[in-house]
């Protein structure tokens, strides 16, 4: 009777042994070198909720602030501010709803702050408000002109911003900012009243801008501005292929 | 803004130009990355061209038979080297393989290097010298015969039966053997292709491209090895072989070339928006690795030379000196050739802003991790470790054989 393992040739019955040798070193290492809280996620999840969990509670959320201070919430929902959370300008105040009198939030009055989301950047959104620090009426704090429960610019936007809020709060912090909008663009009356039929004029050639950009302007306006020599600069491309006209910071 | 950001944006900008986000200015993957697609390369073309002989049958390179798996070996083992000193903490790399994460193509890496390693490499090597390791420590007394009993797992079967079960396993091994080498390298090729946000990796050709480059630069080095390694060793170089082993590289340049054309030509044709800044960098920082060093003389040259031996077929068939000089020359500079495409995957994929608007520059370092030197120093180790691989299992027996009396083998039968 032939016995089984010789029906396996010698060779291969060698290599079985080493395979099963780094499978058993394998299998040895996986179930029970390596800790369970390493291979099973969802003990690793539990450990994360326990470990969550064990950090104090630091905010109390908008709900808690109502209860003292419900005025103030129902201005803020109306304004601008309406999606901001109290807790996102007064810090965590969980010790402050447990404590009212001894405990404060903090009220950020410092100029510093308001600019971290409203100074300009041209990363931001061209619409969302946003100015120049150093040039909005410096050393006042914001907090004079604006609520910040309910932020409104002092002044209603009129004329040209009314509409065009976006380009003027752009223009506002650009050099361009002393320029009236009809330096640049004629608008006829009836635009105000049908303003997508009746289009204001935009200037059609580099030679406008040159008006005061150019080497020889004589413009009074142009007194401070920056020139070029208009038959080499740009080659054969018009003026706004690089330049921004109402943020006219060289952008290449 | 203080004053060591000053210092440092004034050391950094001049190696930019136009616009570019702040954590593109910096390459992060280095001298060490080229080097790691160039080995695993290498180890794919050298089994492709070992496969040759034992699935294809292509009795002529049975002399590059060996050399080739130990070459293969011997690359394998440092191509994870370039890996494991490029991660951070290069103590913690077997963490990937303890935590497996099914999903992410990088992690999978030591899989597929392990499945490559150990059920083709070593396994093709071990059936291939069994018969030796057992004879060899017969021969040998002391460590050595130990080492040879140990290696040969303390195999003694000699008889025709175990033989002839050998050669099936090879077979076998070959076969199983020849995707799991497409794997190795596809494999690094998906890497680079499935970037998607990077347009020039960002590529289902690029596995493919990667694949051809490695058959070439694979063939290419066994050649070399064999006609530096053979004639020190005492033996005389087989043209027959050497013919058969150009021809067959000739035509993986080919397939090579034509396939990194269809890419570029595509790329030309979609016209995409990243296509201006992208011809910008080939043409101002990577005109000498690509347009010079890759496709001038790592492939339009060598390409010409070997086109030279087959059009004036005569001339060149009586002089095999003239012969071994074109090949010569040939493969060292298709091993250039490679090495560019190498880096030109690699640190081209990162000198573009992904804003389109931008270049910026690599500085390699000298010294250190991701040094040049470090990187020189990976590029020799496999030749050592060859080295002492053709010292335990020596292939001189078939690498100098001639066999037909081919020494004098002119190209009549190349390339039928």
């Amino acid at each position: 009777m032939v016995k089984f393992p010789e029906k396996i040739p010698d060779s291969l019955a060698r290599l079985l042994v080493v395979f099963l040798a780094l499978v058993a070193a394998g299998a040895f290492v996986v179930l029970v070198v390596i800790p369970r809280p390493m291979k099973d996620v969802r003990l690793q999840w539990a450990d994360d909720i326990k470990r969550e969990q064990a950090k104090p509670v630091r905010y109390a959320g908008f709900h808690v602030c109502v209860e003292c201070h419900g005025e103030i919430y129902e201005m803020k929902k109306k304004g601008y501010h309406r999606d901001l959370s109290c807790e996102t300008c007064h810090g965590p105040a969980k010790a402050h709803t447990e404590d009212p009198d001894k405990v404060k939030p903090v009220i950020p009055a410092q100029r510093a702050f308001c600019p971290l989301c409203h100074a300009y950047n041209p990363s931001r959104p061209r619409g969302f408000p946003q100015i120049n620090p150093v040039v909005h009426n410096p050393l006042k704090a914001c907090a004079s002109c604006h609520n910040p429960h309910d932020p409104k610019p002092p002044t209603t936007p009129k004329d040209c911003s009314a509409c065009h809020g976006e380009i003027a709060r752009t223009k506002a912090v650009s050099h361009h900012v002393m320029l009236a909008c009809t330096t640049c663009h004629e608008v006829p009356r009836q635009h105000k009243i049908s303003p997508r039929s009746v289009k204001p004029s935009k200037p059609q050639t580099r030679e406008f801008c040159g008006k005061c950009h150019a080497k020889d302007a004589r413009d009074k306006m142009a007194k401070d501005a920056p020139r070029v020599d208009l038959s080499e600069h740009g080659e054969k491309y018009v003026c706004w292929q690089c330049h921004y006209p109402h943020s006219p910071e060289v952008e290449n | 803004m203080n004053h060591d950001l000053m210092r440092q944006l004034a050391e950094i900008l001049p190696r930019i130009q136009g616009f570019i986000y702040p954590n593109e200015i910096e390459i992060h993957w280095g001298m060490l990355i080229v080097v790691y697609p160039y080995i695993t390369g290498v180890v794919a073309g050298a089994f492709i061209l070992a496969s040759l002989v034992k699935v294809f049958n292509v009795k002529e390179v049975q002399p590059l038979y060996r050399l080739s798996l130990l070459t293969a070996l011997a690359y394998l083992l440092v191509a994870p080297m370039a890996l494991v000193s490029h991660l951070g903490h290069p103590e913690r790399f077997y963490e990937i393989l303890l935590t497996p994460n099914t999903s992410s193509a990088m992690a999978m890496f030591g899989f597929v290097y392990a499945w490559y390693l150990m059920a083709v490499l070593l396994l093709e090597i071990w059936f291939v010298h069994r018969m030796d390791m057992i004879a060899l420590a017969e021969q040998h007394r002391g460590a050595m015969r130990f080492v040879y009993r140990a290696l040969s797992l303390y195999s003694r079967d000699t008889s025709e039966r175990a033989v002839a079960f050998d050669h099936s396993a090879l077979k076998v091994i070959t076969i199983v053997g020849i995707p799991s080498a497409f794997l190795l390298h596809g494999y690094v090729g998906f890497i680079f292709g499935s970037v998607k946000a990077n347009p020039w990796w960002s590529s289902v050709l690029i596995p493919i491209v990667f694949l051809f480059s490695a058959i070439v630069s694979g063939i290419a080095l066994v050649i070399l090895l064999y006609m530096i390694i053979n004639p020190l060793a005492g033996g005389k170089i087989n043209m027959k072989c050497v013919d058969k082993a150009v021809d067959f590289l000739f035509y993986a340049v080919i397939v090579d070339f034509s396939l990194e054309m269809v890419d570029f030509i595509h790329r030309v044709y979609q016209s995409e928006e990243e296509i201006k800044i992208l011809s910008e960098m080939v043409m101002n920082k990577l005109f000498l690795s690509l347009v010079v060093i890759q496709v001038l003389l790592g492939m339009l040259l060598p390409l010409t030379l070997i086109s030279i031996t087959k059009i004036f077929r005569k001339r060149f068939g009586a002089s095999e000196d003239l012969r071994k000089m074109v090949y010569f020359l040939s493969v060292l500079l298709i091993q250039f050739g490679i090495f560019a495409t190498r880096w030109n995957v690699v640190i081209g994929g990162q000198m573009f802003s992904k804003s389109f608007r931008g270049l910026t520059t690599y500085k390699m370092e000298f010294g250190g991790l991701e040094g040049l030197l470090y990187a020189l120093g990976l590029l020799i180790l496999p030749l050592v470790i060859l080295t002492v691989l053709l010292k335990i299992l020596p292939p001189w027996k078939e690498m100098k054989e001639l066999r037909g009396g081919a020494a004098g083998g002119g190209l009549e039968t190349a390339g039928s």
